[in-house]
């Protein structure tokens, strides 16, 4: 048995040196890829970034210095922007626009991908189709719901005719409506893009989960409720970050039909950002504005990497548990 | 030899002749010929020239034939545009300064970018070009001074944007409205004279059920401050004092906050998010009583081909306010549409004598007298009796434009021009759809007025302050 030992130990030896060298090979590898990439990020970014935080700690008037002069102010253009009841109110709007277009593509996306995700003939067609909208223009979208949510447009007449009722809905003019109304179109042109994630998690479902309930004699809701939506998790959220992130800098659809009007129904950050940087030409509290909702996204982004995480260890942990017992 | 004395009559018909000639097209070209030729010798030796502009294709259509004379006189012509809207381009025209960029030798935009450009460095001044071409704006009344600025000309007006009061004749001529109105208000029914007696024509016309709406003023953002300023400017008002204190927040700001807000009783429901491309054809198509909107658009009520409101409109002076006890008519000038130069540009010689000629009476009546590119309005002098022009305004038309002209009313105009439309935008909207009242409107907007006075400087638009109060019409009336 000692020599037994004595004899396998060198092999193990050998082995480990070869894992070792393995791991370096791939971690070699992996900087090799990620460098150029990495160099690239840090060159475009960080100029970029470098530059707003410059702004974010000088007051600059653009009409009156150039920006290398500008009186360097500390936290006080931070201070207004924390202050400012306008930046309170545009991030509160960004959230409901944002929360709500998130959940509504999420629901129809997700119907739309378990609807269509097992094959059948004409599979693609209706791929094509649902995904139509996302290829829209948005300035074509808005212009397009101009037209329709008119108060004598289309869309209040079909709702008439259905209803059998006069319905004259101020889609656009009623400061109550248009924040609702602005979200709803972002929904129809951003459900595609939850459709394609959810479409991809669906089809990569392993299948041996939904044969084993299957056999075991679960329904389809129950397979559906207790198989597949845990399985789906991290695509769920993934769809879901990905599409609050963009939604929170949603800018061309509300820009081209309201400019933030009316009012200031649909004066979200985007907007906001927009107005101070663009029209008022207050680069330095604008480039402020821009840091403050960046450390937010972050946040959320970090968020999300941590519950993705999460899900992917418990992913991890429930496929590898019957492995390891059946090995043993 | 004796002098004999000329009869009265002789001196009336000599000069009633000679207005005749003026109207001529003939005549027009006589009096231009002499214009263009000081602007084609001044610029003949600079030679060949390519120009760039920031433009939009809406404004240079019209543009390009009296261009094409131009370049074929001195080789100079404008063989580029960066083709964008008309409210895009102040912030295109900041990038270019910010930049100290020489790419773009000519563009046109609203003057009340003036202060600002000049401000960060931006614009050529035109005094010494024009007077080089022996060139000079004639604009009806105090117009010419509206692309003024500490004394200096910084823009060549080719759009004379102004409002004009207009209601339906149909309406205002019928038999049974006006006995009606006489019944109900003990009073005819005759063109308004101020905001009251505007309301209440509006008000008595206001009919939804039969699709007629009283008003056609624009209330969204981006529109709804420029009839503010001009009702707050007839009261008198002005938003600052020469120490840059707000001052909306006044009598006269109450006066036009009322005015401002009590429209929506007469307007569309929509009217909180349209703007002129969803106002103009209800205008047009007739659902509307009464507006003030600008001159462009009598071309486009008036032609046949696009309008069914042809013959049916009342053209005139915008009603008028009160300030110390005496009536005060104030039309609303903005955004007066001129060409600038960029002073980095090593083409700015010749930029600025394209201006010249684009501004010319020949050039101008060419582009403002196209009835399919409707985009620049009449504002010279000679352009009133012209008889092109009248064609394409009617006689009436012209005749509103130019009282109007005669006391048009500038946007704020002072470095930052932007930043103070902004806070009317934000504050005016949310009084307009009831998330604000009207006090509060009127001391947001001062309270918001005073961040940004202070943000630029006090000491720099005190200086800016005086342009401003310069510009304003010196006519209570028109003549």
């Amino acid at each position: 048995m000692a020599v037994a030992m004595a004899g396998a130990l060198p092999a193990d030896a050998a082995s480990d040196r070869r894992d070792v060298s393995r791991s370096r090979a791939v971690r070699r590898f992996k900087w090799v890829i990620l460098a150029p990439l990495l160099l690239m990020l840090f060159s475009l970014l960080t100029p970029v970034l470098l530059l707003q935080l410059y702004f974010s700690f000088h007051q600059w008037t653009v009409y009156l210095s150039s920006w290398w002069n500008a009186d360097f102010v500390g936290f006080d253009i931070f201070g207004s922007v924390l202050t400012d009841p306008r930046f309170g109110w545009a991030l509160l709007r960004s959230l409901i626009f944002a929360g709500g277009s998130t959940i509504g593509c999420f629901v129809f996306g997700f119907l739309l991908a378990y609807l269509i995700y097992r094959p059948f003939r004409g599979q693609a067609l209706y791929y094509a189709l649902f995904i139509l909208p996302m290829l829209t223009v948005p300035i074509v979208i808005a212009y397009s719901a101009q037209m329709l949510l008119d108060r004598n447009g289309p869309l209040n007449d079909i709702l008439s005719m259905l209803t059998g009722h006069e319905i004259r809905v101020l889609w656009l003019s009623d400061p109550n409506i248009a924040l609702p109304t602005v979200t709803l179109l972002d929904i129809w042109n951003w459900t595609p893009f939850s459709f394609i994630i959810m479409l991809a998690g669906l089809a990569s479902l392993p299948k041996e989960p939904v044969e084993a309930a299957q056999i075991l004699g679960a329904s389809s809701w129950r397979i559906f409720w207790e198989v597949q939506l845990p399985l789906l998790r991290p695509v769920i959220l993934l769809a879901l970050v990905l599409r609050f992130l963009d939604a929170m800098g949603a800018f061309p659809i509300i820009w081209a039909l309201l400019q933030g009007g009316p009012g200031t129904a649909t004066e979200t950050l985007g907007i906001y950002i927009y107005i101070t940087t663009w029209q008022d030409f207050n680069v330095s509290l604008g480039a402020a504005q821009s840091y403050v909702t960046m450390v937010m996204m972050v946040v959320i982004v970090l968020v999300g990497i941590r519950l993705l995480r999460k899900e992917k260890r418990s992913f991890d942990s429930m496929y590898a548990k019957p492995r390891e017992t059946g090995a043993a | 030899m004796t002098r004999q004395p000329m009869p009265r009559r002789r001196v009336l018909q000599g000069g009633l002749g000679l207005a005749a000639l003026g109207a001529t097209p003939l005549g027009n070209s006589a009096l231009a010929a002499d214009e263009g030729d000081s602007i084609v010798a001044a610029a003949k030796g600079i030679g060949k020239t390519d120009l760039k502009a920031i433009m939009w294709s809406n404004y240079f259509v019209p543009m390009k034939p009296p261009m094409e004379e131009f370049q074929k006189a001195t080789g100079i012509g404008i063989t580029s545009i960066k083709d964008l809207s008309t409210p895009t381009i102040p912030q295109a025209a900041m990038a270019e300064a910010l930049t100290r960029s020489g790419d773009f030798d000519l563009i046109h935009l609203g003057s009340e970018m003036i202060p600002s450009l000049v401000s960060a460095g931006y614009l050529e001044p035109l005094d010494e070009y024009m007077q080089k071409a022996n060139y000079k704006m004639n604009a009806v009344g105090d117009y010419g001074k509206l692309p003024t600025y500490d004394g200096k000309t910084y823009g060549i007006i080719t759009d004379g944007n102004i409002f004009v009061q207009q209601i339906r004749k149909d309406l205002m001529e019928n038999a049974d409205n006006q006995k009606k109105f006489e019944d109900k208000f003990s009073k005819p029914l005759a063109w308004p004279q101020n905001w009251d007696d505007e309301f209440r024509l509006m008000k008595f016309f206001h009919d939804p059920d039969k699709g007629i709406y009283g008003s056609g003023n624009l209330r969204s953002r981006g529109f709804g401050y420029v009839w503010f300023l001009m009702y707050l400017y007839s009261f008198g008002g002005f938003p600052f004092d020469p120490d840059m204190k707000p001052t909306v927040d006044t009598d006269a700001g109450k006066q036009a906050i009322e005015i401002y807000l009590r429209d929506k009783e007469v307007a569309f429901p929509d009217s909180p998010s349209w703007g002129t491309s969803q106002m103009i054809p209800h205008i047009a198509a007739g659902d509307v009583a009464a507006c003030q909107y600008w001159g462009g658009l009598i071309k486009l009520c008036e032609n046949p081909a696009k309008s069914k409101t042809a013959g049916k409109w009342l053209y005139g002076l915008v009603p008028g306010g009160e300030a110390n006890g005496k009536p005060l008519w104030r039309a609303a000038g903005m955004p007066v549409a001129v060409l600038v130069v960029n002073r980095n540009s090593p083409r700015k010689a010749a930029a600025a004598y394209m201006a010249c000629w684009l501004g010319t009476e020949k050039a101008s009546v060419q582009m403002v007298s196209d009835r399919v590119n409707t985009f620049h309005d009449a504002w010279t002098r000679p352009e009133m009796t012209d008889l092109r022009v009248a064609e394409a305004y009617s006689p009436e038309g012209v005749k509103a434009i130019k009282a109007n002209l005669e006391v048009a009313s500038p946007n704020i105009y002072l470095t930052g021009n932007q930043e103070f439309v902004d806070v009317l935008d934000k504050n005016l909207g949310q009084g307009y759809v009831g998330q604000l009242k009207a006090a509060e409107v009127l001391k947001n907007i001062d309270e918001d007025f005073a961040k940004v006075v202070k943000r630029i400087g006090t000491a720099k638009l005190k200086q800016d302050y005086k342009t401003y109060a310069a510009i304003m019409p010196t006519a209570t009336k028109p003549a």
